[in-house]
C-alpha cells in the first residue's frame, strides 16, 4: 500500500518525531510508514487522516495487485 | 518489570553459581543457567535505566510509553512471540516423539548428559528464535 504521508508531513513542516508525537506512535513506525514497509492498523490510518484532515484515501493508496504478488 | 527481571535473573544465576559449586561433579553445563540469569537481570537492568531516564523529563516518559503501545512494536513482538512459540512446540513433540521411540527401543533413550542438553537447547532455541525475530522485523518492517 502506497501513501503520501511524507509529502503532508512535510507539507505541514512537521518532523518525524513531531508526527509520531500527534498520532502516539513512536518515531520508527513513521520511518517504516513512509518508506511503506508497514502497513498502518485501520485506527492509525483514521488517525493520522484526521490529523491532516483528509479521507483515508486520500492518504493511502491500495493497490490490488500489490496484495498478490505480496 | 524491570525488578521483577532483575530479582528473576539474579535468583536463576544464583541458583547456577550455587548449583555449579555443589554439583559441579555432574557431567552438565550449569554455565547455561548462569548465563540465562545474567542475560535476565541485564534485561532487567535495561528496563530500569530506560525509566529512570523517563523520569527526568515528562515527554521522555511520554515517548516511553507510547514506544511501548506503539502497534508497531506490538506487531513485531507478537510474530516473535509466535514463532518461538511454533518451535518451542516443534522442538517439545520431537522430544515427545523421541521418548516415544525410546520406550519400544527403537531410539536410545533421553538420559543423562543428552536429556539435560535438550531441554537446555528446548529454552535456548525458542529465546533465540524470539531475539532474531525481533531484530529482523525491526529492520524489515
Amino acid at each position: 500500500m502506497k501513501n503520501q504521508l511524507e509529502e503532508f508531513r512535510v507539507r505541514n513542516g512537521w518532523t518525524q518525531q513531531e508526527l509520531a508525537d500527534r498520532v502516539e506512535v513512536s518515531r520508527q513506525t513513521i520511518i517504516s510508514l513512509e518508506s511503506g514497509r508497514y502497513n498502518p492498523s485501520i485506527l492509525l490510518a483514521f488517525r493520522l487522516a484526521r490529523l491532516f484532515k483528509l479521507q483515508i484515501e486520500d492518504l493511502f493508496l491500495y493497490a490490488e495487485e500489490e496484495e498478490h504478488h505480496g | 518489570m524491570g525488578w521483577l527481571f532483575l530479582v528473576a535473573g539474579a535468583f536463576v544465576a544464583l541458583v547456577g553459581i550455587f548449583t555449579e559449586l555443589q554439583y559441579g561433579y555432574l557431567p552438565y553445563n550449569f554455565r547455561i543457567i548462569t548465563g540465562l540469569g545474567i542475560l535476565l537481570a541485564g534485561i532487567g537492568v535495561g528496563h530500569l535505566v530506560r525509566y529512570k531516564a523517563a523520569l527526568k523529563d515528562e515527554q521522555s516518559a511520554r515517548r516511553l510509553t507510547v514506544e511501548e503501545r506503539d502497534e508497531r512494536t506490538v506487531l513485531i513482538r507478537a510474530r516473535a512471540g509466535n514463532r518461538a512459540y511454533w518451535v518451542s512446540a516443534t522442538l517439545i513433540y520431537i522430544g515427545l516423539m523421541w521418548a516415544s521411540f525410546a520406550a519400544n527401543g527403537s531410539l536410545p533413550a533421553l538420559t543423562g548428559n543428552t536429556l539435560w542438553f535438550f531441554l537446555a537447547v528446548g529454552v535456548l532455541i525458542p529465546f533465540g528464535v524470539y531475539i532474531t525475530s525481533v531484530l529482523v522485523d525491526q529492520r524489515n518492517l
